[in-house]
């Protein structure tokens, strides 16, 4: 339901009339615009700019932490679309639909274009230097401790400069927060592999089991990994790769997939334990200890635990066993539990065991400049970000890169504590939930005007620095980028040292220039390398492979039986990551909410996803409004009925339901992280995402579900476009 | 004489237009009517001057040296300010001219002079100057000056330029039918391309 001001239809008859109008105009002898509109000129200009021919640049998308390399069309000094940049090797000139729509994070009529200090509830623009001049005394009157910095992942000069800031102000407390990461698993990853972050070499793979990772939709670098799979699946040697998801709701990925096993949530460790297990039996050589930890999980045990029938248990062992190498991978849905990390030590357990390691997880590069890698966020930041906060422990906050007033969980109370602040300083682009509590609220450059190294978490080969650069004028001259007012704030702090350099430009050029050497510049001259540097768009640094040193042990390795029933809130709530609007900081991009979801084809709206036996158990159908309440909270949205998702389970996307941040996010759909409930990983002390137990109850109304598929997913009036065969017909054992 | 001469083509020339309107019954070519706006610019700027014929006084500069892009671009472009200032930081004897001296003020600023649109097509419309130009100018080796004035009429004598023709699509349709030869030694006809996406893409 959009429960916004404008009504749809009334929205395309004000444009239908709007496009008459200007039909009309363009009719007959009058040509448009003659007299009235300006033509592109120049005042000085390169021969290669031609009007109405498209030139080229480099840069970095930044609409997700993967950091693809991006080449934007320019035309008449406007950036107009966005393809990949081939010298990248992390997406090898392609792109996604989340990426596609940057231009409109550049465009978007609801960016912030003035600095903003609160007066009661209003914000009053006031100029920078006065903005910058009251942040120098703020900080001025309170002790080093006080000051808290709380950012999404950050990498490159920016994130250099915000150490040096924090280290001018004597305060090392920077908070590094994702609302959606792969946290548990970078941790599980350090203990067994002794790196959080090992390269998956999909195309290598003979079999991969994928429990829960959405790698072709929304897991890390999902551009990288397409490509990684298309060569799974059309391998050179003409040997198609078998892909096998467990998971409680069908991803992207599980879609994809030749089996797709619906398992308990919370049993994926349990599972694959019980693979090792019967790998073991079927002659697969398992350490000592491994068999000892695995021995109690018998294929009945296990089956009976994780609802996946033993027959496809006995199937994927053999399939495993018969082919090699294989890749298990543990992504968010096998992570998301109070014992995430022992789900995400078991899969690894099942990849050593298989024997992978070395072959298919294969070892990251050392990273030449540690001061720019990338600093990697969670949500524990968050939780000890805020536990100081409710004892007053934080004086002046600045926020850069997060909306966690959005994507905390209503449990924490976050916005309660956020008034124990006195002084909060948001960079932001749009007036979003974080901004609208701040003291001060800064505009940024969008990432299409905006300078910036970035060294993406995750790199296909060695290491690499994007260099992010304009791609047009700024939009609005009051916008600054965030290296900018780093660099003015230090020059606050430590002007000897950086009063040389005018802009952040300057800085970065000359701090990229005297390093050529290292970044692959040694026998060309200054403006020879920069020039290079910024048409390439990427820097290939020099670096080696390091250790894999990290070893997986079963000692100790508890898996918990599955879920006890709980009869007051009897359903797992899963809060789905979506390919486009993910944890809802591009919600306002109108192409995002507008491209259908590819699994229920829903738009601009929320929804319960349900299985068709939950819904007829609950007397539900599709389109009813239903009320899903946890111990932390409740929300209202429509329910759509699946097959791809376990009965025991509702899922509800991530990203919607804004109260603030534009025209376009506000009041569409509902906010699914307020009702998570506070459940920690044990050992890491993350928010476990996937454990929150809740009910489902009618809430009376019903609507007409917003969609693009035809009723009983699409009508195909006898066309066969796609076929389905009823499954008493398919021969089981033929398949996977 | 020469007024005469002159007089008796322009004659000629509109029982000619007269005559393949009543035969075609195509849509009519120049008039009065289509005329389009007044278009004032900010800074006058004299056609006639740079490109009318040196017997007038002209330069006889090529239609091109300035509207460079029309032989590579769907647009004819406006050439960026540095073209002017190339000449004219070196002419000495008009520098002190009201419209030189404001043309160095926006090249001081480093601003761009806003001009308006003269020619305007539809959004739907899409007319290709460098098609038009590599046929008529390189391939058929029509004067310049000609070439551009099929759709832009006779610019070196005007200052500011003000539109000549309807440019509605009858017009376009009328000179499409039309057969030419494809090059300029060939004896082989065409012509225009009739097909609807050639414009509305
Ligand atoms: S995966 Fe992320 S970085 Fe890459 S194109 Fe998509 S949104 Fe941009």
């Amino acid at each position: 339901m959009i429960e916004n001001s404008f009504n749809r239809r009334g929205f395309l008859k004000v444009l239908g009339w709007g496009g008459a109008t200007v039909a009309l105009s363009g009719c007959g002898n009058t040509s448009v615009e003659d007299g009235r509109e300006f033509v592109t000129s120049y005042v000085q200009t390169a021969d290669y700019i031609i009007p109405s021919i498209g030139t080229y640049f480099n840069s970095t998308c930044a609409q997700c932490d993967a950091g693809c390399g991006i080449m934007g069309r320019v035309r008449e000094g406007r950036v107009l679309k966005l393809e990949g940049n081939p010298k990248s090797s992390i997406n090898n000139g392609k792109m996604c639909g989340l990426g596609q729509a940057g231009v409109q994070a550049h465009y978007n009529p609801d960016r912030i274009r003035e600095p903003l200090l609160r007066n009661g509830d209003k914000g009053e623009a006031i100029p920078w230097g006065k903005a910058l001049e009251l942040i120098n005394e703020k900080i001025g009157g309170v002790k080093a401790e006080n000051i808290a910095f709380l950012t999404g992942g950050v990498s490159g000069h920016v994130k250099a400069l915000l150490k040096n800031y924090l280290d001018a102000l004597g305060s090392g407390h920077h908070y590094v927060y994702e609302a959606v990461a792969p946290s548990i698993m970078r941790a599980a990853n350090r203990k067994t592999y002794g790196v959080e972050m090992p390269r998956l070499r999909l195309d290598k793979a003979k079999v991969v089991v994928s429990f829960g990772a959405d790698f072709l939709g929304a897991w890390i670098s999902p551009v990288h990994f397409s490509q990684q799979y298309a060569r799974f699946r059309k391998a050179d040697n003409g040997e198609r790769g078998v892909l096998v998801q467990v998971e409680s709701k069908m991803t992207l990925t599980g879609a994809n997939a030749d089996r797709w096993l619906a398992i308990r949530p919370g049993t994926e460790g349990i599972l694959a334990l019980g693979l090792i297990n019967a790998l073991a039996a079927a002659g697969l050589s398992v350490p000592g200890d491994v068999a000892a930890v695995v021995r109690e999980y018998t294929t009945d045990r296990v089956s009976k635990d994780t609802g996946v029938s033993a027959e496809h248990i006995g199937r994927l062992a053999a399939l495993l066993k018969e082919r090699s190498p294989s890749l298990v991978i543990a992504g968010s849905a096998a992570e998301g539990y109070a014992h995430g990390s022992q789900n995400a030590t078991a899969i690894a357990l099942l990849n050593q065991v298989l024997g992978n390691v070395g072959k298919t997880v294969e070892a990251p590069s050392s990273i030449p400049f540690p001061q720019m890698a990338p600093s990697t966020g969670n949500r524990f930041a968050l939780q000890s970000l805020n536990d100081n906060m409710a004892q007053d422990k934080v004086k002046v906050l600045f926020s850069y890169g997060v909306n966690p007033v959005f994507t905390a969980p209503a449990s924490m109370k976050l916005k309660e504590n956020l008034k124990k602040v006195p002084f909060k300083v948001v960079f932001a682009h749009y007036m979003d939930e974080t901004a609208l509590e701040a003291d001060l609220v800064l505009p940024l450059n969008s990432a299409l005007e905006d300078w910036a190294t970035v060294m993406p978490e995750y790199v296909a080969e060695g290491a690499q620095l994007n260099i992010q650069q304009p791609l047009m004028e700024k939009l609005y001259p009051g916008t600054l980028g965030m290296g900018d007012i780093l660099l003015a704030l230090l020059k606050q702090r430590r002007p000897d040292e950086y009063k040389g350099y005018e802009d952040f430009y300057s800085y970065l050029r000359s701090a990229m220039v005297s390093n050529k050497g290292a970044l692959g510049g040694s026998t060309t001259d200054d403006d020879t390398f920069w020039d290079a540097t910024l048409s390439h768009g990427v820097v290939k640094l020099v670096s080696t492979p390091v250790n894999m040193s990290g070893n997986v042990s079963a000692k100790g390795l508890v898996v918990p039986g599955p879920f006890a029933e709980d009869s007051a809130y009897p359903f797992h709530l899963i809060p789905a990551v979506s390919a486009s609007l993910r944890d809802g900081r591009n919600a306002n991009e109108p192409w995002l909410q507008e491209s259908p979801d590819p699994l229920t084809t829903i738009v601009w709206d929320s929804w319960v996803e349900m299985h068709p036996k939950t819904a007829a158990k609950l007397g539900i159908v599709e389109g009813d409004i239903v009320e899903v309440a946890s111990r932390s909270g409740a929300i209202k949205a429509q329910v759509y009925v699946f097959t791809g998702i376990h009965p025991d389970v509702i899922s509800v996307p991530l990203g919607y339901g804004h109260e603030a941040m534009g025209r376009y996010a506000k009041g569409v759909g509902v906010n699914a992280f307020k009702i998570l409930d506070p459940v920690f990983d044990k050992e890491t002390g993350e928010l476990a995402m996937h454990e929150t137990r809740v009910k489902v109850s009618k809430a009376g109304r019903r609507v007409v579900i917003v969609k693009d598929e035809g009723p009983a997913g699409g009508n195909q009036m006898g066309r066969k476009i796609a076929v389905r065969v009823s499954s008493n017909k398919v021969n089981l054992s033929e398949e996977v | 004489m020469y007024c005469f001469l002159r007089f008796s083509i322009l004659l000629v020339g509109l029982i000619v237009s007269a005559g393949s309107y009543a035969v075609n019954a195509a849509q009519p070519l120049t008039t009065a009517d289509d005329l389009g706006p007044k278009v004032e610019q900010p800074i006058e700027f004299p056609h006639d001057r740079h490109a009318g014929d040196a017997a007038k006084g002209g330069m006889q500069i090529n239609c091109m040296y300035c509207h460079t892009y029309a032989r590579r671009s769907i647009v004819a472009g406006i050439p960026p300010l540095q073209k002017c200032i190339g000449c004219h930081q070196n002419i000495e004897s008009v520098r002190e001219t009201p419209r030189i001296k404001k043309l160095f003020e926006y090249w001081e600023a480093k601003k761009a002079v806003p001009w308006k649109k003269v020619h305007d097509l539809p959004d739907f419309v899409r007319f290709n100057h460098e098609r038009h130009i590599q046929r008529f100018v390189f391939a058929q080796n029509k004067p310049v000056q000609e070439a551009c004035g099929y759709c832009h009429g006779d610019v070196k004598t005007m200052t500011v330029a003000r539109r000549q023709k309807p440019l509605s699509m009858g017009w376009c349709v009328s000179c499409h039918q039309k057969d030419h030869p494809v090059d300029a030694t060939s004896t082989k006809t065409t012509h225009g391309p009739n097909d609807c996406w050639q414009c509305h893409k």
